[in-house]
C-alpha cells in the first residue's frame, strides 16, 4: 500500500517494531481535512479507493483519524448528510470509526443539524444500528439509508396522513419549481381537474438558488385558484440528483437507478399508503438526461405495483417548452420583463418586487446550473 | 432550567454514552435509548438520565441516548454537560448540583 509518498527513509527498527506490536496502544490524533488543500484532497481520495469508495463531489467537512502522520481513518458530511466513512483495513476493530462518528455529530449538532442521515453500504447498517441509526429503507447489495431517529419517517408519515381525504381519487406530484413557471402550474391544474385531490409534495432541500421558502410561497400563491390541491413539504426524505451521494457506486448508471429507487422505495413504502394516492403526475423531460432516467425508471416501477403514472408532455409556448432553466437564466442576464410570458402573474410580481431584489443579484452571481 | 435549544455531549467510544437532547412542548422526559446491554441495565440508565434531569429542574425534554457502556457517573455527567450546553448556559452552574 503506498502510503508513504514522500519517499522518506524509514529507520529499520521502527520497521522491526511495527511487525510485531500489533497490540500496541495507539496514538491517534483526530484532524479536519481540507479538501481545498489539493495534496489532502490526493490523499484522501487514495485512501478511499483502497478502501472501496469514491470522494464524493458534495462534501462540507471532513475529519480525519491519523496514527503517526498516517490516515487511519475518515468521514465526512454534506448538510445533514454523513458521507464517505471508512476505516483503513489495518486499523479495523480499534472503534475508529466510532471516534469519527462522534466527532462528525457534535459538528453537525454545532451547526444545527440534529437529524442525521446516512446513505451507506449495506454491510455497514449493523455498525450504524449499533450507534442509534435507524433504517429507512434500502436497496439490497447496493445501498441503505438511515436516519438517527428511532420513528422519523413514521411521524413524518403520520403527520402526512392526517390531511388523507379518504373515499377519493388522489394523485402526488414532486416539484422543485425554481422557480414556479406556468409550466408547472399547468402540470399541477391537470392533475386537479383529473383527481379528487393532489398532494403537491416540495423539495425542502436547499439545493436551488432560489431557496426553499420563496419556492413554497410561490407555489403557494400559483395554485391558491385550485381548492383540491394539498401541499407538502419532502424534509430530508427525498433530494435531488445534483446531491445524491454517488461515492459508493461504481458507475453512473448505476447512481441514477440506486437514486430513484430509493425514492421509489419511500414513495410505495410511505407516503402511498398514508395518502391513498393512486395516481403520480410528472412532467415529461426533454433536457435533462439524469432526470429522464429517472422518470424513466419511476413510470416503470410504479406501474408494476399498479400506481398509474402520468408522464405530462411540457407546457409549450410558441413552440417552445416552458422550462425553469430558462427563466433563471432570463433573471440572471437581468431580463426580468421577459420572464413575464414564461410564469404565471404571482411568480412575475414577486421577482418585480423590492424583496426579491437581494435574491436576483445572487442569482446574477451564480455560476452553478441549479 | 430552560432548555433553549438542541444539544449534545459525550461519544461513542466504548464505556461512554452519547447524549443528545431537544427542546420539547409537551410534557415530560421522553428517552429513546440504544444500548446494547438495554435488557440488563435499560431501566437503569433510563432512571440515572431522569434523575438527573429532574435534579437540574427540567421538566419537558426529548433525549436520544446512545450508550456504549456507561457506568452511572459518566451518564449523569453527559446529560449534565449536553443540559448546560442546551440551556446555553455560560455562567451560574449549580456546582452543588453536580456532587
Amino acid at each position: 500500500m503506498p502510503y508513504n509518498l514522500s519517499k522518506q527513509r524509514v529507520p529499520v527498527d521502527f520497521i522491526l517494531w511495527k511487525g510485531i506490536t500489533h497490540d500496541m496502544d495507539y496514538n491517534f490524533k483526530e484532524k479536519r481535512i481540507f479538501l481545498e488543500d489539493e495534496a489532502e484532497k490526493k490523499n484522501l481520495e487514495l485512501f478511499l479507493n483502497n478502501e472501496g469508495i469514491n470522494l464524493d463531489k458534495n462534501l462540507e467537512y471532513t475529519v480525519g483519524i491519523y496514527e503517526s502522520g498516517k490516515l487511519a481513518a475518515t468521514g465526512s458530511f454534506f448538510k445533514n448528510t454523513l458521507r464517505c466513512l471508512a476505516v483503513s483495513f489495518e486499523y479495523q476493530g480499534s472503534g475508529l470509526m466510532n471516534k469519527v462518528v462522534s466527532h462528525l455529530m457534535n459538528e453537525q449538532y454545532q451547526r444545527g443539524y440534529t437529524h442525521i442521515f446516512v446513505y451507506t453500504k449495506c454491510y455497514a447498517a449493523k455498525f450504524f444500528s449499533d450507534i442509534g441509526f435507524y433504517e429507512i429503507t434500502r436497496i439490497d447489495g447496493l445501498v441503505v439509508f438511515m436516519e438517527n431517529k428511532l420513528n422519523g419517517i413514521q411521524r413524518f408519515t403520520d403527520e402526512l396522513s392526517k390531511s388523507r381525504v379518504n373515499g377519493k381519487a388522489a394523485a402526488a406530484i414532486v416539484m422543485n419549481a425554481n422557480p414556479f413557471t406556468l409550466g408547472h402550474q399547468y402540470l399541477v391544474e391537470k392533475a386537479s381537474c383529473e383527481n379528487d385531490v393532489v398532494h403537491l409534495f416540495i423539495v425542502s432541500e436547499e439545493a436551488s438558488v432560489i431557496p426553499f421558502s420563496v419556492r413554497y410561497e410561490l407555489i403557494r400563491q400559483g395554485t391558491s385558484h385550485l381548492k383540491n390541491v394539498i401541499l407538502h413539504e419532502t424534509g430530508s426524505y427525498i433530494i435531488s440528483s445534483s446531491t445524491f451521494p454517488s461515492y459508493f457506486i461504481k458507475d453512473d448508471e448505476s447512481v441514477v437507478s440506486a437514486h430513484a429507487n430509493l425514492d421509489l422505495n419511500i414513495f410505495k413504502k410511505y407516503i402511498i399508503p398514508a395518502l391513498g394516492i393512486k395516481r403520480r403526475y410528472v412532467g415529461e423531460e426533454p433536457y435533462c438526461e439524469v432526470t429522464k432516467k429517472y422518470n424513466d425508471i419511476m413510470k416503470e416501477s410504479l406501474e408494476k405495483d399498479g400506481i398509474e403514472c402520468v408522464v405530462v408532455p411540457r407546457l409549450k409556448i410558441q413552440g417552445k417548452a416552458v422550462s425553469a432553466s430558462e427563466v433563471r437564466k432570463c433573471i440572471r442576464e437581468n431580463r426580468i420583463e421577459e420572464i413575464k410570458n414564461l410564469v404565471p402573474e404571482t411568480t412575475y410580481k414577486y421577482f418585480k418586487s423590492e424583496e426579491a431584489k437581494t435574491l436576483i443579484n445572487k442569482i446574477i452571481n451564480n455560476k452553478n446550473r441549479h | 432550567m430552560e432548555i433553549k435549544k438542541s444539544s449534545i455531549a459525550g461519544t461513542l467510544e466504548s464505556s461512554d454514552i452519547q447524549i443528545a437532547i431537544e427542546p420539547k412542548k409537551e410534557n415530560g422526559i421522553e428517552i429513546e435509548l440504544k444500548s446494547s446491554v438495554e435488557k440488563q441495565f435499560g431501566r437503569q440508565i433510563r432512571k440515572v438520565i431522569t434523575e438527573t434531569l429532574q435534579s437540574l429542574g427540567i421538566k419537558n425534554v426529548k433525549v436520544s441516548a446512545v450508550d456504549k457502556g456507561a457506568l452511572d457517573c459518566t451518564i449523569k455527567a453527559r446529560v449534565e454537560c449536553a443540559a448546560y450546553r442546551a440551556a446555553d448556559a455560560k455562567e451560574k452552574y449549580d456546582w452543588e448540583v453536580m456532587d
